[in-house]
């Protein structure tokens, strides 16, 4: 632009601003006289000019603006900005080392020198700990949540504070969120359904408790490196950071709508809204079902690899959520998306919340039974050998396998291999009749998935009160104090040297409550002494609740030892399909200083006859040359590994 | 980093030969000022100092307080660190910026909308790198007008600091920042659209 223009411009702007608004038109229409590019250019500067009043545009100082950007940007990228250093105490907790920082605040790993565990505590910026009403909101659904026990709700420890830090303790999982998932691999379709079916199951204890997630995304949900449980991490956080995050409603002019979503939450910068349900990002008041369509955008994400409703802008995403139906999931290479899935996410994103799935456990429901029905289909169509069928069938039920490699649709027998193989091997002595009986509701169940126009899933299998449960040992050798040779892996009972260490491995299909004791030689009193192994702090959170097919190892951070006296000593397994009262009251012994032993005479006594009274049930045993597996009908099983060794 | 007690005196000679016409004496007085200002905004920003919100011209008083020595300084030098300052506060953000957005999308380009740059007042990292851009093209067709933005959004100075940096009267700064701002509105919207 040439001066003369910019300076005639800049002056009949001027002039123009010091009349009254009405005025301008006249006043600028005369100035210009018939020069049209002169007048429409000064005309839109006035409207610039009210235009940037109106939205406040560079009133306030960067500074102010920017400030949240910064904070997150400097805790991300400068190390030396940590809040806090390695081996730094705080209360008691020692700082191990950071694990990163997220949209509220940063994580360390953490070593708990009162319970002797390690956990991961969150940094809360002090902004936000700062507002007493919120943080007490904040506090309760967190507690509330973790108190669920549910094994895919991380576990919160403590609320703490110092004088200058309000800080989280949680359970510590070794794992990657699902944002890094994505961004590393695609995730195949098997584990994709199973990690959503873990999400929901998550959501549908919360719902049932009345919370509410609001901010389920791939950023909230951990895998577990060792055994593949799902976490869903900040139960309650959204009530911290909430704010009138969307449209304001029933405001139709376009510059006004658009006016969205960007008042950033401290820390937060660009929240981001593409989870967000239509009724979530119009600010209206959600309820549960805001998750089940926030998981619908999950699961559609980690199919397709983007998510379903993405503007160029946040505001054109926005317009996408409330109105646009989004693409069939797409069939990747050679993956085919089976059309139940396509109707669970659809069902999931329903722009009404009346039109969507009403419980998280309606579509817990529909994602386990696509899981089994993937599952047979990769089986059928594998091989229809009898023992290839067996395996599902009995370990049916509602139970969810563990993230198994398969991929649906293509011929992967080999993935196969690791998810089912052993189990196979386990199953396969099972009498014919079984089988056949097994195959028919299987056939059955599958035919009918086929024709999946139908209103409603298939009911899960018949289910017959049953529970089965895995383990093996693995033993380690000593000689001289030290260890000898690798360790090895044992299904069952040998006899032991006395200097060997072993630890117990358990694993089950089904979810339940698991509990291993020790009973060591009788005491003077003429009881024997029972030790507490599992549940213990510094295994899965200290709960004694298992998910589907979690692996646990007993002890986990040490071996367990013999007595020094010959003899023989009993491991006694107990997996219950409801926690038990006088297992779970052993608990309070399962610190550093009891090491677990049972010091209540009392409570002693009423363990054994627990252990007693469910110990005579018949039990089905089947061992190779990895692992046994126990199965008897009912509810509790209590199962005694004789650890003979002299 | 440099020692702050060491400085006060160079700083406050610096501004000195600055005020008297020495060009030269920015160039050294800059990297000075830089590291003090960009030490105290992380201090203010990672919230050390609870419930403190950050105010620039608060920030940079402190700032001047600490390096000038005040007993030897003449009043324009004030005038003249804030400037500096201002400049400096835009160069700190938007290198804040431009790394948090680099980061955020992996280098790759996105487009923004005009509400997200306006509106929400620049949150947005991407939002305050365009609004850099066009104060940039601001100061190639207007100088002054441009240097009263950054003075007031980078520096935090109000209309009155204003007017005593750049030595023109109140009403003027009034009437550049309307025009500016007006102006730079409508070149993000043309921008981004």
């Amino acid at each position: 632009m040439k001066p003369e223009r910019w300076q005639q411009i800049s002056g009949i702007f001027k002039s123009a601003l010091a009349l009254e608004p009405e005025q301008r038109g006249a006043y600028v229409a005369a100035e210009c006289g018939d020069d049209e590019s002169l007048r429409r250019e000064v005309e839109l500067l006035i409207k610039s000019h009210q235009l940037a009043d109106d939205k406040n545009f560079i009133n306030s100082p960067a500074v102010a603006e920017v400030a949240s950007l910064l904070i997150v940007e400097d805790g991300e990228a400068e190390v030396s900005k940590d809040r806090l250093d390695n081996g730094q105490q705080l209360s008691h907790y020692r700082i191990i080392k950071k694990l990163g920082a997220g949209g509220m605040g940063e994580v360390y790993l953490a070593e708990d020198t009162r319970l002797d565990r390690t956990v991961a505590l969150k940094i809360l910026p002090a902004d936000v700990a700062s507002d007493k009403r919120r943080m007490q909101r904040f506090k309760q659904e967190a507690k509330l949540a973790s108190s669920l026990n549910q094994p895919n709700i991380l576990t919160i420890f403590e609320f703490g504070d110092t004088e200058s830090l309000h800080f989280i303790s949680s359970e510590y999982v070794d794992g990657a969120t699902l944002r890094e998932r994505l961004s590393n691999s695609s995730i195949k379709l098997l584990e994709i359904i199973d990690i959503s079916a873990q999400v929901v199951a998550a959501l549908d204890a919360a719902h049932e408790a009345k919370i509410v997630h609001r901010d389920i995304k791939p950023e909230n949900v951990m895998v577990r490196r060792r055994d593949g449980v799902v976490k869903v991490l900040d139960f309650g956080l959204a009530k911290l950071t909430e704010r009138n995050t969307g449209l304001s409603v029933g405001r139709s002019d376009s510059e006004v709508n658009t006016e969205l979503l960007l008042r950033t939450v401290p820390g937060t910068v660009m929240g981001t809204v593409s989870y967000m349900s239509p009724e979530q990002a119009q600010g209206l008041d959600v309820d549960e079902r805001t998750d089940l369509w926030s998981t619908g955008v999950l699961i559609y994400e980690l199919v397709a690899g983007c998510v379903p409703f993405s503007g160029v802008t946040r505001s054109h995403t926005i317009v996408d959520i409330l109105e646009k139906e989004p693409a069939p999931l797409p069939n990747l290479g050679a993956r085919t998306v089976p059309a139940e899935l396509q109707r669970i996410v659809s069902k999931a994103l329903a722009k009404r919340p009346d039109e969507r799935y009403q419980t998280a456990k309606d579509m817990l429901i529909d994602l386990r039974n696509l899981r089994k029905r993937l599952e047979l289909d990769v089986e059928m169509g594998r091989s229809a050998s009898p023992e290839s069928i067996a395996p599902i069938a009995t370990t049916g039920n509602d139970a969810i396998r563990g993230t198994g490699s398969i991929e649906a649709g293509t011929s992967t027998a080999q993935d196969t291999e690791s998810a089912t193989g052993s189990r196979r091997r386990v199953f396969a002595g099972i009498a014919v009749m079984l089988v056949l009986a097994a195959g028919l509701i299987v056939a059955l169940n599958w035919s009918r998935f086929r024709s999946s126009n139908a209103e409603h899933p298939a009911p899960p299998l018949a289910t017959v009160a049953e529970r089965q449960l895995t383990y093996w040992m693995t033993v380690q050798k000593y000689r001289n104090g030290r260890p000898f040779e690798e360790p090895f892996r044992l299904a069952g009972e040998i006899n032991f040297e006395k200097d060997y260490r072993v630890r117990i491995n358990v694993r089950s299909p089904q979810s339940g409550y698991l509990y291993i004791l020790n009973e060591g030689p009788p005491t003077a009193g003429g009881l024997p002494s029972f030790v507490i192994l599992f549940p213990s702090t510094t295994t899965n959170g200290g709960l004694s609740r298992l998910a589907e097919n979690q692996r646990i190892e007993i002890p986990e951070q040490s071996w367990f030892t013999f007595d020094a006296e010959k003899g023989t000593e009993k491991l006694w397994l107990v997996f219950s399909a409801s926690a038990e009262s006088e297992l779970e009251a052993v608990k309070q012994f399962a610190n550093a200083k009891d090491q677990g032993l049972i010091k209540d005479a009392g409570l002693n006594t009423r363990v054994q006859e627990f252990l007693r009274a469910h110990s005579g049930t018949k039990a089905t045993i089947e061992k190779d040359d990895e692992q046994t597996s126990v199965r008897i009908p009912g509810t509790v099983l209590v199962q005694a590994i004789k650890l003979e060794h002299h | 980093m440099k020692d702050p007690s060491c400085s006060p005196h160079e700083i406050t000679q610096l501004l000195a030969e600055w005020s008297d016409g020495n060009q030269s004496a920015v160039d050294k007085l800059y990297p000075l000022v830089y590291d003090e200002l960009h030490k105290m905004a992380q201090r203010y920003m990672n919230r050390e100092r609870q419930g403190h919100t950050l105010q620039t011209t608060a920030l940079i008083n402190e700032a001047y307080v600490r390096l000038v020595d005040q007993k030897h300084v003449h009043w324009q030098n004030r005038a003249h660190f804030f400037a500096i300052s201002a400049q400096i506060m835009r160069r700190i953000l938007i290198d804040h910026a431009r790394r948090h957005d680099y980061a955020k999308r992996g280098g790759g380009a996105q487009k923004i909308s005009l509400d997200e740059v306006a509106i929400v007042a620049v949150e947005r990292a991407s939002g305050l790198l365009l609004l850099d851009e066009a104060l940039n093209r601001l100061g190639e067709i207007d100088p002054r007008r441009s240097q009263v933005v950054e003075l007031r959004y980078f520096g935090g100075l109000n209309n009155e600091e204003i007017a005593g940096v750049l030595k023109i009267s109140e009403n003027t700064v009034t009437r550049d920042w309307n025009m500016a701002r007006a102006w730079l509105y409508q070149e993000l919207r043309e921008t981004v659209a």
